[in-house]
């Protein structure tokens, strides 16, 4: 089995989003206007909202794994899943952290019950027991089957948990909801390279992710032909 | 079969008495340190006593469900039970009966010590309460049940099992929470119909996707 890092494939798909991502830093330090009203704080909207992004294609990339290896029991799928609810996680965290430094010289107060940012925290919190239960358990058919099904429990309860927070607690400070396009360009391109330099992170995450998983399973002498 | 299943649990509880005791022993201890932490006033009683008791029903249904599943792991009769034909679903809307029906007794005895520690005036409605209670406690066994069948045989189940079912249920209880304070408040239904929709919701996808994978989780 070859080091993961060693094809140019990945070598150069590596380089390509650290170029991305330098770029994405250089334009929102120095390229991007400022907001008159947020003034520096704004800057934070480049990395919170694809942050957001990518843990909700994560989490819905973890429920479809999921069903597909309940459907086809190939284990593949579950490395896929769980690959994949790894990233959600780290990507949540983010969300969560970047949230509060934008609330907190914004609304005055670092959290605020929004519906969004509540959803968020309850789905980090649905994940922490997601991966205490792959370390608690033996990693066997069985656990990946429970794996999937809380998965998919998760993702179809995001829905109703943005429902109820956001009937809950109507008064609460709603999350801006900037009309992407009608922002001048240097607003508008730099988000979306930002977009697109988080979802190729995250195909990049996944396939590294994937690549360690099966040299896991490879030295438990676990079955796993991909 | 659900008859037979049902009767199985239930008599199992008539003969060790083990989960409604210690689910009615642990609601009145709750309910105890809640009277000696808060005193509140008449009025400040109702803004949150809806909050306290679901959470204290929410404590007190992780024990029946988790005990219910924990006691099937005894002599590895789960395991007999799933080599037996019978359709798994059926399994799961035993269990989830049986935690109803825990849950309901409790419910009814820890009620007026509730009412009588915290000094309730009133809890409004009583058939739209019953009605509402009725409502969350089926959401509550439907996710209880089949979270605890899911985590049952892995290392630490009795803390997994409120680390998963916990997060997951939070919009049934702010539902819950929601509704109760609205009907012990007499407000008009039209006032709370928006949380009782979303119980309502949340009951059918969790009853569905619960019988939908039971399967799933308890397979050997």
């Amino acid at each position: 089995m070859n080091y993961f890092h060693s094809t140019l494939k990945i070598k150069i798909f590596v380089s390509i989003i650290i170029i991305l991502c330098l770029l994405v830093l250089y334009l929102v330090l120095f390229a991007t206007r400022i907001d008159p009203q947020q003034q520096m704080a704004q800057k934070i909207f480049y990395y919170h909202v694809p942050s957001a992004w990518t843990a909700g294609l994560s989490y819905l990339f973890v429920a479809m794994f999921g069903l597909i290896y309940l459907l086809k029991k190939d284990e593949k799928w579950d490395y896929f899943s769980y690959a994949s609810a790894e990233i959600g996680t780290l990507f949540c965290a983010l969300v969560l952290i970047t949230g509060p430094i934008w609330a907190k010289p914004i609304w005055g107060s670092a959290w605020s019950w929004e519906p969004r940012l509540t959803t968020v925290l309850i789905m980090f919190l649905i994940y922490i027991g997601y991966f205490l239960l792959r370390n608690f358990g033996d990693v066997n058919e069985r656990m990946r089957r429970i794996s999937a099904v809380i998965g998919i429990l998760a993702f179809a309860n995001v829905p109703i948990i943005y429902l109820s927070v956001k009937f809950w607690n109507q008064e609460a400070q709603l999350h801006p909801q900037p009309a992407m396009g009608s922002q001048p360009d240097d607003v508008y391109w730099t988000f979306i390279l930002s977009l697109i330099s988080f979802t190729l992170l995250l195909i990049y995450l996944f396939s590294y992710r994937v690549h360690v998983l099966r040299l896991k399973a490879k030295l438990f002498s676990d079955r796993y032909d991909l | 079969m659900i008859g037979i299943l049902l009767k199985k649990d239930l008599l199992l509880e008539v003969k060790s008495r083990e989960i409604l005791i210690s689910m009615i022993a642990f609601g009145i201890a709750v309910t105890l340190l809640y009277a000696f932490s808060f005193r509140p006033s008449p009025e400040l009683v109702l803004v949150f006593a809806p909050g306290l008791m679901w959470t204290l029903f929410l404590f007190i249904s992780t024990l029946a469900i988790h005990r219910s599943h924990s006691l099937e792991k005894e002599f590895d009769a789960f395991s007999l039970m799933l080599s037996a034909p019978i359709n798994r679903s059926t399994l799961f809307i035993s269990k989830c009966l049986c935690s109803l029906i825990f849950l309901i007794i409790s419910q009814a005895i820890l009620m007026p010590v509730f009412a009588l520690f915290l000094q309730i005036p009133s809890f409004g409605n009583i058939s739209q309460l019953i009605g509402v209670f009725f409502l969350v406690d089926l959401g509550i066994s439907f996710s209880g049940s089949l979270i605890s069948g899911a985590v049952m045989r892995a290392r630490g189940n009795e803390f997994l099992l409120p680390l998963l079912l916990y997060p997951i249920v939070t919009p049934l209880m702010i539902s819950a929470v929601k509704s109760t304070a609205a009907i012990m408040s007499s407000a008009e239904m039209i006032e709370w119909k928006l949380w009782f929709q979303i119980i309502l919701t949340y009951d059918i996808v969790f009853g569905l996707l619960g019988l939908l994978s039971y399967d799933y989780v308890t397979e050997e």
